[in-house]
Order: C-alpha cells, then sequence, then structure tokens
C-alpha cells in the first residue's frame, strides 16, 4: 500500500524532533450500502475511504495526525508538522522494518465486492417479505445491506511491518408496528467478518421475521412497571450489559489513570463466583475479529473475570505504558481519523450451569429481559443504563405478560456481584460500540443470566 | 491542493459526468481539525489533521446513483462516475433532483479569522490553567480526566450542471472539561464545556468551577421514592432531549410512517407557551449557513406556534411528494445521500429565570442529566424511559442530589405537559443541527427510583 522505503522516511521525519516511537497506519477501505424502505431500493451508495494517520509517542504521551494525501512529499511534511510539537533532540534510531505475517482468523470465500448488486438486492427484497408478511400491523420495514472491505498496513519505529484485511458484511432490519395510533419498533441485525458466504449461514426471512416479532409483541405490551426486581437477561445481545457495565471500565484508557472503578483490583474478587467473561479477538469470523490490532499486535483471547477474580485488562500499548503492562492486543480504532486506544473485540460471559426455564421458574416475581435495545455507561463512576426492546413480567415462575418501555439502571461493579444464576445458552450478538476512537464493530454476548436485583424503570401509574 | 486545484477538478468530473448522464452534482468537504489535550500539566495528546471527501451524484434514466472518495485526485473520477451509474441502476424509489440554484441568498459570514489566530501556546495555558484551577478547588477533586481544546474548520462545494455553484466554510472550537471527585468510596463526575468561535469569552476560573460545582453537588446523592413528580429541566439537558427527538421533524420520516406527527399539521400537538423554531440565521449558531446540502437557499420557519404544528422539514425530494418547496433542510455527508435536518432548532426563550421556575414546585425534580438518549428513547413512538440525575426541590428549593432513577413518558404528552419556559436559551454541542432550550417546567412524569 506504501512503498518501504516512504514508511521509512516518514518514520524517520516523525522522531526528527525527539519522540520515543512512531507508527504509521495507512487505511484503504471500500463501503457499500443499500438500503430498503417499503419494498423499494431507496439508498445505493459506495464508495472508498483512504487516509493515513502518524503517531509519535513520547513517555506517555502522545501526537497523532492524519492525511488523504499518501505522497511521500506530504507525509513527510505531516509527520514534520506533528514532530513540530515536541522540542528535543532526535534520539538514535535506526530502523529495520521486518515484514510479519498473520494468521488468519477470518477466512473469506467470497469477496463481497465481486457479488452483484442484483443478488445483494435480493436478500433484501426476501427479509422485507418476510417481514412485512409476519403481521397486518407491521407497518413499515427498512433493510440495510452493509459491507466494507478494509485493507491496513502498519508500521513503527520498532521495526514492525505488517498487513490486515477485514471483511465485514450486516444485514439489519428494522420493523415497525403501529395500533391505535401508537408505534413500536423491532430491530435484529446480524454481521459477522466473513465474505458473501456469511448469507450462507443465515436466513435473511427469519431476520425479518425475528424484527417483526419484536415490535408486534412491544405494540400489544403495556408499560413497564417500575421498581427494584430480580431481571433476567437473555442471551446473544443481553451481553451488552456486560460490555457496558463493566467492560469499559476495564479498559486501560480508565485503569491507566485510575478512574476506573476496577483500578488496582487485579487478582481480587470483583464478581460473584459464577461469572467468568472473556474478550477474544480470535474468534473465527467473529464480528469483532481481526488478526492483528490496530497497532499491529496479535490479537488473543484475554480471560477478563475467572470465577469472580479480576484477571486481565484491556490494554494498548500508550496506556499499557502508564500502566507497566503488555499490550493485550487490544487497541482499536475506527479508522485512520482515530488515535487508536484500549477497546473490546468480542466480550462475553462464558456458559454456567442452569438453564433459562429454572431462573423463570425459580423467580417469584420480577423482568424478563428478552432483548436489550443499547445502553451507555459512565466509566468513572460505573453507573449505566439500558433500554430493553423486549420485556415480559414473571409472576409465581411463569411468564405473565408482555412489558414495554422498561429501562434498567444500576451500578457496573455492583451488578456484577448480584448475578445469582448463569446460564448454559451461551450466544454473541453484534452491536457497533462508540468511545474516544470511533465506532467499531463489536460482538457482546453471555448465555442467560439472573440479576438478584436491579432498578427497572418504567411507568407507575399505567398498569 | 489549492482552491483553483480543487474547483479544477470538480469542473473536471462535472464535465466527464455530463457525458454519461443527464445530469450530475459534486459535493467537496474539506475539514481540519486541531485537538490538544492535557493530563497532569502536560500535553498528553496532540492532533492536527486535514482530510475531506468527494462525492458524486448523478441522473441517469430518472435515478439518482452516489459514490464518494477520500482520495481527491484525477485518479477517482473514473470510479466515481462508474460508480455512480452502476449505483443508480437499483434504485426503485420515487427520483431525486438536482436544483438549478435559488434566485438569492441570505449573505453570511460563519468564519472567524480571530479564531485562527490563536497561537498554540495560548490554548495550551489556558488549558493548563483550566486544570490546575480544577485540582486546586476542591481537596476532593480525584482527577482531572478529560481537559481538551478542540478547534475544526471546514469548506464547502457543491457544483452542478444545473448551474449551482457555491462554496462556504465556517470554523469553531470547543473547549471540554471533566472531573472526578471522591468522597470515600463515593464517586462522582461533573463537566462544562463551551462551543465558541472568539477565544477571549473563555474564562478558565468559571468552567473549573462549574465542573467541579457539577461533581460535588452529587457527592451523596441517593435515588427518591417512585411516584409521578413536576420537573425542571435544565436548559442543556432539554436540549438534549429535543436533540434526539429531532428525526419527528422531518418530512422523510413524516411520509414513511416513522414520524407520528403525520396529518398534524395545524393541530394543537404541545402546549400554547412551547413554540419550536429552525433558525439558519441565529447569530453565532453552529448550526447558521446561507444554503443547504441541495444548493438551496435556507428559509427561518416556526415548526411549532404556540402549541400547534406548522410546518415539516423539507429537503427537494420530500417537497416534491406533499407538493411544496424545500424548506432548505437538506443535509448530508459526503458519504451518505440527501437527508434531512435542522439548522439551529431552539425553543423560543420564556421570562422566567430558572430560580422562578423552581419557586413554583412544592416537591419534583431538578434534573440537569439524562443518560442513554440514544437507546432509552425511540423517535417512532416518543416513548423515553431514561436514566437521569439532578436534584430533589422542595417548597421551591433546591435540595439534595438525586440518582439512580429513571423517568419515563411519551414526548408528544410532554409536549402538553409543559406548564412554563425558562428565559436561559442554551445551546448543546452540535451533532445534527444545534439544538437549544431554556430551562423547562414539565407538570408531571412519572420516575422510577426506590
Amino acid at each position: 500500500m506504501l512503498d518501504k522505503k516512504v514508511i521509512e522516511d516518514v518514520l524517520y521525519a516523525a522522531l526528527s524532533r525527539g519522540g520515543d516511537f512512531a507508527e504509521i497506519f495507512v487505511e484503504d477501505r471500500k463501503n457499500g450500502n443499500i438500503k430498503m424502505v417499503g419494498g423499494l431500493v431507496e439508498t445505493n451508495i459506495s464508495g472508498r475511504d483512504y487516509g493515513v494517520g502518524i503517531r509519535i509517542l513520547d513517555k506517555f504521551n502522545s501526537i497523532y495526525a492524519y492525511t488523504n494525501d499518501s505522497s511521500r512529499e506530504n507525509l513527510i511534511k505531516v509527520a514534520k508538522e506533528a514532530a513540530a510539537a515536541l522540542n528535543n533532540n532526535q534520539m538514535d534510531i535506526r530502523l529495520n522494518l521486518m515484514k510479519r505475517d498473520t494468521s488468519n482468523n477470518n477466512p473469506v470465500k467470497r469477496h463481497l465486492s465481486s457479488v452483484d448488486k442484483k443478488h445483494k438486492i435480493d436478500l433484501l427484497r426476501q427479509g422485507y417479505e418476510a417481514a412485512k408478511a409476519y403481521d397486518s400491523v407491521i407497518s413499515q420495514v427498512a433493510v440495510n445491506y452493509l459491507e466494507d472491505e478494509q485493507k491496513v498496513l502498519i508500521a513503527n519505529s520498532d521495526g514492525l511491518l505488517v498487513n490486515d484485511s477485514r471483511i465485514r458484511t450486516r444485514y439489519a432490519i428494522q420493523s415497525v408496528a403501529s395500533k391505535d395510533g401508537e408505534m413500536q419498533v423491532g430491530y435484529y441485525a446480524p454481521g459477522a467478518s466473513m465474505g458473501f458466504e456469511f448469507y450462507d449461514t443465515i436466513d435473511v426471512k427469519e431476520v425479518g421475521r425475528e424484527a417483526s416479532r419484536i415490535a408486534v409483541t412491544s405494540v400489544h405490551a403495556d408499560h413497564c412497571p417500575s421498581g427494584v426486581m430480580p431481571v433476567i437477561i437473555d442471551n446473544e445481545f443481553g451481553g451488552v450489559l456486560f460490555h457496558e457495565a463493566c467492560g469499559h471500565a476495564l479498559e486501560a484508557e480508565f485503569v491507566s489513570k485510575g478512574t476506573s472503578a476496577f483500578a488496582n483490583k487485579l487478582g481480587k474478587l470483583v464478581a460473584s463466583p459464577l461469572v467468568t467473561a472473556i474478550d477474544d479477538g480470535t474468534l473465527k469470523n467473529g464480528w469483532g475479529t481481526t488478526n492483528v490490532d490496530d497497532e499491529g499486535t496479535p490479537t488473543q483471547r484475554n480471560i477478563l473475570i475467572e470465577n469472580g477474580v479480576l484477571k486481565s485488562y484491556l490494554i494498548d500499548k500508550l496506556n499499557g505504558r502508564r500502566m507497566n503492562m503488555k499490550s493485550t492486543g487490544s487497541s482499536r480504532r475506527q479508522s485512520y481519523k482515530f488515535a487508536p486506544t484500549s477497546r473490546m473485540n468480542n466480550t462475553f460471559i462464558d456458559s454456567g450451569d442452569s438453564t433459562l426455564e429454572d431462573m423463570i421458574g425459580n423467580t417469584e416475581y420480577g423482568l424478563y429481559a428478552k432483548k436489550l435495545g443499547g445502553g451507555s455507561v459512565n466509566p468513572a463512576t460505573g453507573d449505566f443504563n439500558f433500554a430493553v426492546m423486549e420485556g415480559y413480567i414473571i409472576q409465581n415462575g411463569k411468564i405473565l405478560k408482555p412489558v414495554r418501555g422498561a429501562t434498567l439502571i444500576g451500578n457496573g461493579v455492583k451488578v456484577l456481584e448480584l448475578i445469582d444464576m448463569v446460564g448454559n445458552n451461551l450466544q454473541l450478538g453484534q452491536g457497533m460500540c462508540g468511545a474516544s476512537s470511533g465506532s467499531i464493530p463489536a460482538n457482546v454476548g453471555q448465555p442467560s443470566i439472573r440479576v438478584k436485583s436491579l432498578t427497572v424503570g418504567g411507568r407507575k401509574g399505567d398498569e | 491542493m489549492n482552491n483553483m486545484e480543487y474547483r479544477d477538478l470538480l469542473e473536471k468530473l462535472l464535465r466527464e459526468s455530463k457525458d454519461k448522464m443527464d445530469d450530475a452534482e459534486t459535493f467537496l468537504i474539506k475539514s481540519k481539525e486541531t485537538e490538544i489535550n492535557i493530563y497532569e500539566g502536560e500535553i498528553s495528546k496532540y492532533s492536527i489533521a486535514e482530510s475531506g471527501g468527494l462525492s458524486l451524484r448523478g441522473l441517469s434514466q430518472g435515478k439518482m446513483g452516489y459514490s464518494y472518495t477520500e482520495k481527491i485526485d484525477e485518479t477517482s473520477i473514473d470510479m466515481l462516475i462508474s460508480d455512480v451509474l452502476e449505483n443508480g441502476k437499483y434504485i426503485d424509489d420515487d427520483p431525486e433532483i438536482i436544483f438549478e440554484g435559488s434566485d438569492s441568498y441570505e449573505d453570511m459570514d460563519n468564519y472567524s479569522q480571530e479564531l485562527k489566530k490563536i497561537e498554540v501556546e495560548d490554548k495550551v495555558n489556558f488549558l493548563m490553567n483550566l486544570e490546575k484551577t480544577a485540582l486546586d478547588l476542591d481537596e476532593r477533586v480525584f482527577a482531572v480526566d478529560g481537559c481538551s481544546y478542540e478547534e475544526f474548520e471546514q469548506e464547502r462545494y457543491i457544483l452542478n450542471t444545473k448551474g449551482v455553484d457555491l462554496q462556504d466554510k465556517f470554523n469553531g472550537a470547543v473547549v471540554y472539561i471533566s472531573v472526578v471527585v471522591k468522597d470515600g468510596e463515593d464517586t462522582k463526575t461533573g463537566l462544562s464545556y463551551k462551543i465558541f468561535n472568539d477565544f477571549s469569552v473563555l474564562d478558565y476560573k468559571e468552567m473549573a468551577k462549574e465542573a467541579v460545582d457539577n461533581a460535588v453537588a452529587m457527592l451523596g446523592a441517593k435515588s427518591i421514592k417512585s411516584d409521578n413528580y413536576p420537573i425542571i429541566f435544565e436548559n442543556k439537558t432539554f436540549a438534549n432531549l429535543i436533540s434526539a427527538f429531532s428525526p419527528i421533524f422531518s418530512a422523510d420520516n413524516v411520509q414513511k410512517g416513522l414520524s407520528l406527527l403525520k396529518g398534524k399539521i395545524g393541530e394543537e400537538i404541545a402546549s400554547p407557551n412551547l413554540t419550536l423554531v429552525d433558525d439558519p440565521f441565529l447569530k453565532g449558531g453552529f448550526g447558521s449557513r446561507n444554503f443547504d446540502d441541495e444548493g438551496t437557499k435556507t428559509t427561518f420557519k416556526k415548526l411549532i406556534d404556540n402549541g400547534r404544528l406548522e410546518s415539516y422539514l423539507y429537503n427537494w425530494k420530500t417537497g416534491k411528494k406533499d407538493d411544496v418547496n424545500s424548506t432548505g433542510n437538506a443535509s448530508r455527508s459526503y458519504k451518505g445521500s440527501i437527508s434531512i435536518s435542522p439548522t439551529n432548532l431552539y425553543i423560543v426563550k420564556g421570562d422566567m429565570s430558572r430560580r422562578e421556575l423552581v419557586n413554583f414546585v412544592d416537591h419534583g425534580l431538578y434534573i440537569d442529566n439524562l443518560e442513554g438518549l440514544h437507546s432509552g428513547l425511540n423517535p417512532v413512538s416518543g416513548d423515553f424511559s431514561l436514566s437521569a440525575s439532578g436534584f430533589e426541590i422542595k417548597y421551591g428549593e433546591i435540595t439534595r442530589p438525586v440518582n439512580q432513577i429513571t423517568i419515563a413518558g411519551n414526548l408528544f404528552e410532554l409536549f402538553k405537559n409543559i406548564e412554563a419556559i425558562g428565559n436561559d436559551l442554551e445551546f448543546g454541542i452540535p451533532y445534527s443541527g444545534f439544538i437549544g432550550s431554556p430551562s423547562i417546567f414539565v407538570k408531571s412524569l412519572s420516575v422510577s427510583g426506590e
């Protein structure tokens, strides 16, 4: 993507005024997006993201610059401008870039760009029709097909030179159900780091029916009552609870500055002993899988919490310096427009022994959150919130009725201790995770779990 | 590339497009960004960036195709044109148009030469002072976990084969501080931010104090009994809520059946004291512009006038469907197709101070933080259930801090329940439009806590 000699010249220029480490990140990405609304192809866009990010580290500090112009002349100019922020002498650095091979965690059979657009649109139509036909109250369906093929080159003054190719596709359906002047939404969006063969592994009609099922359930549901109660969170995208409530606070960006609730807790019991949590960047064809992270470090399987004991953080190079710890292959960024930092890849709570039936059967009164929407967290306080997209009230060990509009709030450190049942049905769900280094694809996941008590925000008085 | 070279490229791209399609339009964004972060008295991160993107859209046999690239040079021309032709083939929605331009455009200048002249050293010194002041203000300040200065500058070019040839630029900056305070095991955060294009109005002492005060005031916060309470929303907090719900005013969502405002023009949808305007000419507004992303002149309009729904926001495609003109609210990024967004959208201020509003409340809540605005809120149904924090109001006075609660309701019910509107209009950080609100007093909302 860039001549080795040019890379070397840029790295030398970046270190011309001091700094102890320089890195170059070259990105060339093809994006495609086709959107069908109400059965009509409304949008069909393709394009190319292209640019170069240059980073200089000086102990705990960093300088970052990016540009679209990858000519040698411009890159050296940009590197020098970045270097000008430092005021020291050049250290004695001799570059010896060695091209490194990577493993292939994301084997691809059919490249997305090689597939005719007609096939892609046919997939949209199949999903649309299945979603629309699901129930007469479905008033609108939007289907989105996304593909992206990202090629990166990462080189640094430690001699690293590595290429990676990340191919991803996602298929998202939003169904709207309308009844008596009210509207409710259902959403389902599977994706993977795979070629077009991904669509042999999922049934797009099933995706459409699932989105519509959620919308229809909600439009017939009552408002959720409020209060503190046991909450059963189902598997797959329910894992967003761990992602938000704990995952972010395990990122070195917060741990290194001591502002995370989990800082200085390695080796300590931080969760119920039933909880083992893992972040695995190597999961085959996983939505959040890459071969190397965005600093060129090979991704790995990191056990974060084992039987309740904190085992590891998610660490990038820069924050690792402050913590005096090595990278865990967890440095990520949306694109060349962002300096990388510690992030999650595929994060999940591991399987336990309980069954979902046991959990419901053992709950006298509580909420069964079958599908969670998104959420967010304040990593310093650990306070989190999530939307429940599909929920049911449990009474006397049985599902009583669907409820809508529930929000779960709580504190990450506390909620980990309150998990009192972990199911045996681990599954992963796909999401986009937003933080300081941009929006990146990440898997969340878990088996069904029960939290002994959680604040459920609903609407009192509407029961 | 300089200005002339960009124009040459755009003109060449249009010429070559015109040979293969009926009409075509180029849209170019050039941006520059600088960011400085301070941590413990050192520049922990310094970023500089120059980037941009070039988009082509073109009509062929009545269908509009789009493509874009960030490799902005002549080598991209062939790809842009062939992708536009290929992508357009499959469109089966109502046709978009390429606009021929408005008769005239308001004069406007959103670019501050002064801001550009501020020395890096002055910005760094400001941040150093800001961080140090915050750390020294109160012994419970545990860390300043964010202290940054971000400056942005953007140039926009729209050229098309119908004769539109427009160009503008704007700049601005944001200063931000976030502090963490600790009292034993009790951890709270507080922040202060300012968006500006006049550096001289900034006061680091005031910002440090605001962030620390916000955090310290929340120490010892507890939940409150679940019930329905009268609520006063802090101005910026209500602006964020309006921002998350702003898609309901888009004619595109209305036409697709994704907005409950469908068929409600002329109807009373809010309390008579509520007037909501979209004002592209607001002085100092970060959504100010005299032409939109289709090259149409922008217009001032009331969306809600004393409680009555007056208008939606239109671009040309949605305007044609409803047989009205574009309201000048077409919006896009170079990576996307034409959509709709507000410019400066705000609730017109009333005449009561925040203090007077609080005095009205016998027992209720003052809410100055809402979380989960992108998940706990559904613009389609209007339903929201949001994690919130703030203070309990008793007998007209703000008392103890409250957290670990959610407030829930429906936007359309909330609109009708607005009792009074403050005189303290403020704007949030611009995201999709620049959204503002005064403090708002709502009669009753469902709160869940203990």
